[in-house]
C-alpha cells in the first residue's frame, strides 16, 4: 500500500484574448477497489462551476465554461490516493477459457464494444504476431502477457515522433512510439483474439526502479479476463499495473478517455504546459515539466476558426 | 370549337389508365371509380382543359412566389430547386386515416418505451428481444447520451413515419424518421395552394385541416421548459441557408413566432443555454433544433463543427434546455433496428402491430445474405444510416454493374446494409401534360407527441414519383409532392 500526493497542473496561455472557453475533463480517480481518495482539490481559472456526472464508461467527468475575456486558463489538480496492488492469480486463467469470451462479449454490450477491433490496414502484421504467440495454445492471461512482453522488446520507446492522433498503422511503420501508442497496439491485438480490453488513462508514480512514462502522465490496458474480471497491464514497462499506477479513465481509445479538451473562440495561438508532480509519504518529490506549442504562429492571411480546439 | 376540346378532353380524362398488379386510390382495375374519387373526378370531367392548365400555372406561380425550394446534394448544376408540385389532391377517407392514426400512435409508443430503455436500463436487450450487437454497432447509438434524463421521458416530440400501400391496399411502415423529418411546410403550402385552384371542391369534400400544426408544435415546445420558467424562451436552430430545408426553418420560426438562431448566436455560460441579442444574453429554455446529432456539440461530438454550440450536451444533461427532438434518437430509426419495431411493440405494450413492417434482410446473416444475393433483382437494398434515397440501389431496374458494386459494398461492410422486397408502392392520378395519369407514392404523416398525449395531423406530405413508372418517390431523386386530403 502506497499514498501519493498528485499535483497536476495545466496551463493555457494564449498569446491574444480568448472568450467562450468550455471544457471537458477526465482528471478524477476511476473508481475501483485498488485506489482510495483521501482528497481532491480542483481549482480552475475564475472557478468556474463544474457539473460532474459518470459518462458511458464509468468515468467521473466534469464540464465548466470560462466565457470572459481571458489569456490564461488553468486547471490544477490537487490529489491524495492510496493505492494498493491487485491480487493476480495467474493459474485462475486457464486454456479453456477462451469458449467463454465469446459468451462474455455477447452478455454484455460495454465488453462487445471493448472487443472490437479496428480495420487497419497493417492487419497483417497483428496476425503474424499472434501466430508467434500462438494465443490459443496458452491461457488467455499467459498470451495477454507474452503480447505485452512482444511490445516492450520489438518497439523502441521514442518521445516526439507520434501524437495524441496517431494511428495503430502509423505505430506499426514506425516501430516506437510512447505508452499511449503501445497501449493502442496492444488493444488491437488483443481484440482480434476478442479479448475485451480497453485504454486506460492515468499517473504512474514513479519508484526507485525508474519506470517510463511520459512524465508522471501515463497510458496502459486493461484486460477483462474469464475468472480473472479487469487486470491492468503495462506495455511500456512490461509489467502488471501495480500500486504505481493511479487509474484516471478508462475507454475504447484516447479519445474516451482525453484527460482535458476544450473549445474557444478568439484569433490566438495557444501553448500549452503541463506540470505533474508526485510526493510519497516520506516527503520526497518528483517533478517533471512539458511545454507542448500546440499550433504553430499562424500567417497573417491564414484563416482563423471561429472555434477553436484544445486537448491534452 | 370549344365543344370539341371538351369531348376531347374527357376522353384524356376517361382513359386513366391504371397499371396492372399494383393498386390504384382513385380507379378499380374494371375502370370504376373509387366512390370517395368521384366528385374531383366528375369536377374535372366538367371543366375545360384551359381552365386546368391555367390552375396548374397559378399553382406554379404560387410556388415561385412563395420562395418555397429544397435543395439537391448531388449533381453539377445549381442546386436549389422548385419542389415539383401536382395539382390533382390525394384523398384518403376517415376510416382508412383512424387505421393510419392508431398503428402510428402504437408504433411511436414503442419507440419511445425503446429509446428510454436503451439509453438506460437496456432491459430490452437484457430479455433478448434485440440483439446487443445491432445496437452496439448502430451509428446513432449515441454513448455521449446515456443515463440523460429528458423531459416527462419524451424523446420522439416529432416524427415524420413514411408509410405506402401494397398491391392489397395493405398500409405498410417503410421508415420511422424520429431525428429531425422534414417535410411540414411543404404539407402545409401545399394546402394553401390547393386551396385557391379548388375552392369548391375543398368545402364539397369536408376536408380536415392541417394549419394548426405550428399552433400544436408550439404547444408542445411550451410545456418542455424547465419548470420555473412562465413565458419560455424558444428558439429554432438551424445549420443555416445551406442547408436543404432552411426554407421549412424559417417558415416555423414565423408561423410559431419563435427566434430562428445560428450555433454562433447561442452561447453556454454555467451549463445554461444563452442567445446572444442586442439586449445582451438572454436565456433560451427550448431548442427546437435542425441540426444532427453529430453536430450539436463541437465538445463532445465532431470537433470541427461549426454548426452547435459548445457545452450545450452539458446544459441539457443538466436540464436546463431541452432539445427537441432528443439527442440519441438515430439507434431507433436504423434501418436495422427497424426490423425489430414488431418485437418493440409486442414487448413493451403487449399488443400485436396495427401497421404492418416490410420484411427486411440484415446482410451480416449469412443466410439471408445469401437470399438476397440471389434474389437481387426483387429487392431495395438501403444503407442503414442513410435516407432520403442516397445509398440505395432498386434491384428492379439496377444494371448488372450496380449490382455487383453493391454486392462487393454489403461483402466490405455487412452492418451497413439491409434489403427489402420491392414493395408494389401504390398510385394515384396526377395531371401531367393535358392528361390524368397514375404515379407512385408514399405517405409522410406527421406526428407530434407532448406531455398531453399523441397527435397526428390529419394530412401529410404525399411524394410522387413524377417519372413514369419509377418507384422512387425521394425529391432528391427527382420526386413532387401533392396535397394530402382526409375526408369525412
Amino acid at each position: 500500500m502506497s499514498i501519493y500526493k498528485i499535483h497536476h497542473i495545466t496551463k493555457y496561455r494564449y498569446d491574444r484574448i480568448v472568450k467562450e472557453n468550455t471544457n471537458q475533463i477526465k482528471i478524477f480517480p476511476f473508481p475501483n477497489k485498488e485506489q482510495e481518495i483521501l482528497s481532491h482539490e480542483l481549482h480552475i481559472t475564475d472557478e468556474p462551476i463544474i457539473q460532474k456526472f459518470y459518462d458511458y464508461w464509468g468515468n467521473a467527468t466534469a464540464y465548466f465554461t470560462v466565457n470572459q475575456p481571458h489569456q490564461e486558463l488553468i486547471i490544477d489538480s490537487r490529489l491524495i490516493v492510496k493505492s494498493q496492488q491487485k491480487e493476480i492469480n495467474e493459474s485462475l486463467s486457464t486454456i479453456a477459457d477462451w469458449n467463454q469470451l465469446n459468451s462474455y462479449i455477447h452478455n454484455d454490450i460495454i465488453l462487445f464494444d471493448y472487443a472490437q477491433k479496428e480495420i487497419i490496414k497493417q492487419q497483417a502484421v497483428i496476425e503474424n504476431i499472434i501466430q508467434m504467440i500462438d494465443f490459443k495454445s496458452k491461457s488467455p492471461l499467459q498470451a495477454v502477457k507474452e503480447a505485452t512482453q512482444y511490445i516492450f522488446e520489438n518497439y523502441k520507446y521514442v518521445k516526439g515522433i507520434t501524437t495524441v492522433e496517431t494511428t495503430v498503422d502509423e505505430i506499426i511503420e514506425l516501430k516506437s512510439g510512447v505508452c499511449q501508442d503501445f497501449a493502442h497496439l496492444l488493444l488491437q491485438i488483443l481484440r482480434n483474439q476478442h479479448i475485451p480490453a480497453r485504454y486506460v488513462s492515468g499517473y504512474i508514480c514513479p519508484n526507485k526502479n525508474g519506470m517510463r512514462g511520459e512524465g508522471a502522465t501515463h497510458a496502459w490496458v486493461d484486460v477483462y479476463l474469464p475468472n480473472v474480471g479487469w487486470i491492468g497491464i503495462d506495455p511500456t514497462n512490461n509489467c502488471y499495473a501495480n500500486q504505481n499506477h493511479i487509474q484516471l479513465a478508462v475507454g475504447r481509445d484516447f479519445n474516451d478517455c482525453t484527460p482535458i479538451k476544450g473549445t474557444f473562440k478568439g484569433p490566438a495561438n495557444q501553448e500549452l504546459l503541463v506540470y505533474v508532480s508526485v510526493g510519497y509519504e516520506d516527503g520526497s518529490v518528483f517533478e517533471d515539466e512539458n511545454t507542448v506549442q500546440l499550433y504553430k504562429e499562424t500567417p497573417a492571411s491564414a484563416p482563423i476558426l471561429p472555434i477553436q480546439n484544445q486537448q491534452q | 370549337m370549344h365543344t370539341v376540346t371538351l369531348n376531347l378532353y374527357r376522353m384524356l380524362l376517361d382513359k386513366y389508365q391504371t397499371r396492372t398488379n399494383f393498386w390504384d386510390e382513385m380507379a378499380l382495375p374494371n375502370g370504376e371509380k373509387r366512390s370517395h374519387y368521384q366528385a374531383i373526378f366528375n369536377k374535372l370531367n366538367s371543366i375545360d382543359l384551359d381552365v386546368i392548365n391555367r390552375k396548374e400555372e397559378i399553382a406554379r406561380k404560387m410556388f415561385m412566389n412563395q420562395g418555397i425550394t429544397f435543395t439537391i446534394y448531388s449533381g453539377d448544376e445549381g442546386i436549389e430547386r422548385i419542389f415539383p408540385f401536382d395539382i390533382i389532391p390525394r384523398i384518403i377517407t376517415g376510416a382508412e386515416w383512424q387505421i393510419i392514426e392508431r398503428g402510428t400512435a402504437q408504433r411511436l409508443k414503442a419507440l419511445n418505451l425503446f429509446l428510454q430503455d436503451v439509453y438506460h436500463n437496456q432491459n430490452i436487450i437484457k430479455d433478448g428481444i434485440i440483439p446487443l450487437n445491432i445496437v452496439a454497432t448502430c451509428p446513432h447509438y449515441n454513448r455521449e447520451v446515456f443515463g440523460i434524463n429528458v423531459p416527462f421521458n419524451i424523446y420522439v416530440h416529432i416524427a415524420g413515419i413514411d408509410i405506402v400501400r401494397d398491391s392489397d391496399g395493405e398500409y405498410y411502415v417503410l421508415e420511422d424518421n424520429l431525428r429531425t423529418p422534414s417535410g411540414v411546410s411543404y404539407m402545409m403550402e401545399n394546402r394553401d395552394v390547393t386551396k385557391s385552384i379548388f375552392p369548391e371542391l375543398m368545402s364539397e369534400y369536408n376536408v380536415r385541416r392541417v394549419s394548426d400544426y405550428p399552433l400544436e408544435l408550439k404547444k408542445i415546445l411550451v410545456s418542455l421548459a424547465p419548470k420555473q420558467n412562465q413565458n419560455p424562451c424558444i428558439v429554432i436552430l438551424t445549420p443555416g441557408i445551406f442547408n436543404s430545408a432552411y426554407y421549412e426553418h424559417t417558415f416555423l420560426a414565423r408561423y410559431m413566432g419563435v427566434e430562428l438562431v445560428e450555433g454562433r448566436d447561442l452561447v453556454v455560460d454555467n451549463h445554461t443555454v444563452y442567445m446572444k441579442t442586442t439586449n445582451g444574453l438572454k436565456r433560451v429554455d427550448v431548442i427546437y433544433r435542425r441540426v444532427d446529432d453529430e453536430y450539436l456539440d463541437p465538445l463532445v461530438f465532431n470537433p470541427n463543427s461549426l454548426l452547435g454550440v459548445p457545452g450545450l450536451l452539458a446544459a441539457y444533461r443538466k436540464g436546463n434546455v431541452a432539445i427537441v427532438n432528443a439527442l440519441g434518437n438515430g439507434v431507433a430509426d436504423d434501418k436495422a433496428i427497424y426490423s425489430y419495431v414488431p418485437d418493440m411493440i409486442r414487448y413493451y405494450l403487449n399488443e400485436s402491430p396495427i401497421l404492418k413492417n416490410v420484411p427486411t434482410y440484415k446482410m451480416e446473416n449469412l443466410e439471408e445474405r445469401q437470399y438476397v444475393f440471389d434474389n437481387m433483382h426483387k429487392m431495395v437494398v438501403k444503407k442503414t444510416n442513410e435516407s432520403g434515397g442516397y445509398g440505395m440501389l432498386m434491384g428492379e431496374s439496377a444494371t448488372s454493374e450496380e449490382i455487383e458494386q453493391f454486392k462487393n459494398a454489403i461483402l466490405k461492410e455487412p452492418r451497413s446494409y439491409i434489403a427489402q422486397p420491392t414493395i408494389k408502392i401504390s398510385t394515384v392520378p396526377c395531371y401531367m401534360n393535358g392528361k390524368l395519369v397514375p404515379r407512385h407514392v408514399d405517405l409522410r404523416p406527421y406526428a407530434l407527441f407532448g406531455p398531453d398525449g399523441f397527435k397526428l395531423v390529419s394530412g401529410g406530405l404525399t411524394r410522387v414519383a413524377l417519372k413514369e413508372n419509377s418507384l422512387v418517390v425521394n425529391s432528391s431523386q427527382g420526386g413532387g409532392s401533392k396535397d394530402t386530403w382526409i375526408i369525412d
